[in-house]
């Protein structure tokens, strides 16, 4: 199980995904540079949090232009599984990758701190250790997070987690996390990397990297 | 757009009505002639020359804010123009004393003008074109005052923004030709071709000729010249701007609009119903106005995200 970090200049959370798959899962992992075009060998590709491109023009919109970008692309067409946290879920749905679009916090303010998340899905090859209807807490940080979609019922299958109790961001449905119709590229605002080690104050997101260690 | 019937064949065109009333098909050909027919000849290339060089012109032209006919540019020697009824008089502008100046009032060629200099002739082969002026114009009826009075400040004003295009060219502009022409509605288009058969172009600089008077003096290298300028005027970049706004769509919570609204209702202006905010981008291309289709590709592709904003744009003429 080969794990992939694509690291634009930006991402901010790229060291903290490899320390959880390399040290607390002991799985093989690599940093991938944006301007590589060489995913050989790698079975997940993550695109983790940050602000990549200073977030101009949008967040996210200018990393797809990177060249890995068309790589990552083929990859999910292949059927690899791609995650994008934050802004790897905002570079996603610029991509084209996920549907929707995410927009400012509705409160207009950067959100850091832990929500509560409903899991919609456990029959995703990132979702497979939890249960359905678990509730989870992980910790979202994000200026972008107002999930968008004009038809919502046109993915409701598709939703794999949900803001419960309460919606920080506005987002539509109460929506945190996404996959595409295929089911093997992920999108979520909350980052399960800073919630794997128990002295982090919660492992609810290991589950998400054992799942797909588990899927492969 | 399909041509449907020859309406009128010139010495260098032909113009074709179109399936739509107001809209023409010029084709471009390659025959040249001088001294009201006396001296005829083909020139290969002239045709798509002329038409790619009057195509780039005339989207200047509508960048800087000369109404003209141009539409667009259809193929190698066509072009899509307005449908307009040509006034009966040629306009001639000229920067530099040349050919029939020069003759009629024993003038040495190349001397410049203090000031543009404006004639206008009475189009007619059978009368070889004579010159008129402007009583006559009006009291012939080939004009009306207001018309004559568009169209000469439309002939200085291209003057001024083809003397300086063309010196991007390393072109001097000598004299040109215009005609004009009005639609159904009574809209005065500046019409026919800008090209080095209605232009006299030097080298700048010196004398040397880059238009038509190669051919009417035998100084050969016709074809040459043709496909010189039209090298040089196709190079040239076009400046233009444009301003695209971006704003969340209809319908999707706008919540700095909403923040700016209460701040302004509590300064007392409680007639503000709605605040949306929006992204301004001013783009400063080089352009033809047959590539509005990319606009609307940048805007779809990168500078809105389709799926919660919408755009708008215009062209900022200056």
């Amino acid at each position: 199980m080969n794990f992939g970090i694509v690291v634009f200049p930006g991402s901010n959370c790229d060291r903290d995904c490899y320390y959880v798959i390399k040290e607390i899962l002991n799985q093989p992992v690599r940093f991938i540079w944006h301007q590589e075009t060489d995913l050989n060998g790698i079975d997940c590709v993550i695109l983790p949090g940050g602000f990549s491109y200073g977030d101009y023009l949008r967040a996210g919109a200018i990393a797809r232009f990177s060249p890995v970008m068309s790589e990552v692309k083929e990859f999910a067409d292949r059927g690899g599984l791609i995650v994008g946290i934050c802004n790897g879920f905002q570079i996603l749905t610029e991509a084209g990758l996920l549907p929707g679009a995410l927009g400012r916090n509705k409160g207009l303010k950067f959100i850091c701190r832990y929500v509560s998340l409903r899991v919609e899905r456990n029959d995703t090859p990132f979702t497979t250790e939890y249960r359905r209807g678990d509730i989870i807490r992980m910790p979202i940080a994000h200026n972008e997070g107002n999930y968008y979609i004009d038809n919502p019922d046109k993915i409701r299958n598709q939703v794999v987690l949900r803001y419960y109790g309460e919606n920080p961001n506005g987002a539509i449905d109460d929506i945190a996390g996404i996959v595409n119709e295929r089911g093997n590229v992920f999108g979520l605002m909350p980052h399960p990397e800073r919630c794997s080690e128990k002295i982090l104050g919660s492992e609810d997101g290991l589950k998400i990297f054992k799942s797909i260690v588990r899927a492969l | 757009m399909k041509k449907v019937k020859l309406i009128y064949e010139g010495k260098a065109k032909r113009v074709y009505s179109t399936e739509e009333d107001d809209k023409f098909i010029i084709e471009f050909k390659d025959s040249a002639t001088a001294f009201d027919g006396l001296k005829k000849a083909e020139i290969q290339g002239k045709g798509e020359a002329n038409c790619a060089i009057s195509s780039k012109i005339f989207e200047l032209l509508t960048i800087k804010g000369v109404r003209n006919h141009y539409i667009e540019r259809l193929n190698e020697r066509e072009m899509l123009v307005r449908s307009v009824k040509i006034f009966p008089i040629e306009v001639i502008i000229r920067n530099r004393v040349a050919g029939s100046m020069a003759k009629r009032l024993g003038l040495e060629e190349g001397r410049k003008l203090e000031k543009p200099i404006l004639e206008f002739c009475y189009k007619s082969d059978e009368l070889h074109d004579p010159m008129i002026n402007e009583d006559h114009i009006s009291a012939l009826g080939l004009a009306s005052p207001e018309e004559l009075i568009t169209i000469k400040d439309t002939s200085l004003k291209t003057n001024q923004i083809l003397i300086e295009f063309f010196k991007l060219c390393h072109l001097d502009l000598v004299d040109m030709k215009f005609e004009f022409g009005k639609d159904s509605s009574g809209e005065i288009y500046l019409a026919d071709e800008i090209s080095p058969d209605t232009c006299r172009l030097w080298e700048l600089g010196t004398t040397e000729s880059w238009d038509k008077d190669r051919f009417r003096r035998d100084l050969g290298g016709v074809e040459e010249a043709y496909n010189e300028v039209k090298k040089r005027v196709l190079e040239t970049p076009v400046e233009s701007k444009t301003r695209i706004l971006i704003r969340l769509k209809q319908g999707i919570l706008d919540a700095q609009g909403s923040v700016i609204l209460n701040a302004l209702k509590s300064l007392g202006f409680n007639e503000v119903l709605e605040v949306r905010v929006g992204k301004l981008l001013e783009i400063k291309l080089d352009r033809k106005v047959d590539e509005a289709g990319r606009i609307e590709r940048m805007c779809k592709e990168l500078l809105a995200n389709p799926v919660m904003e919408d755009y708008e744009w215009e062209w900022i003429e200056e």
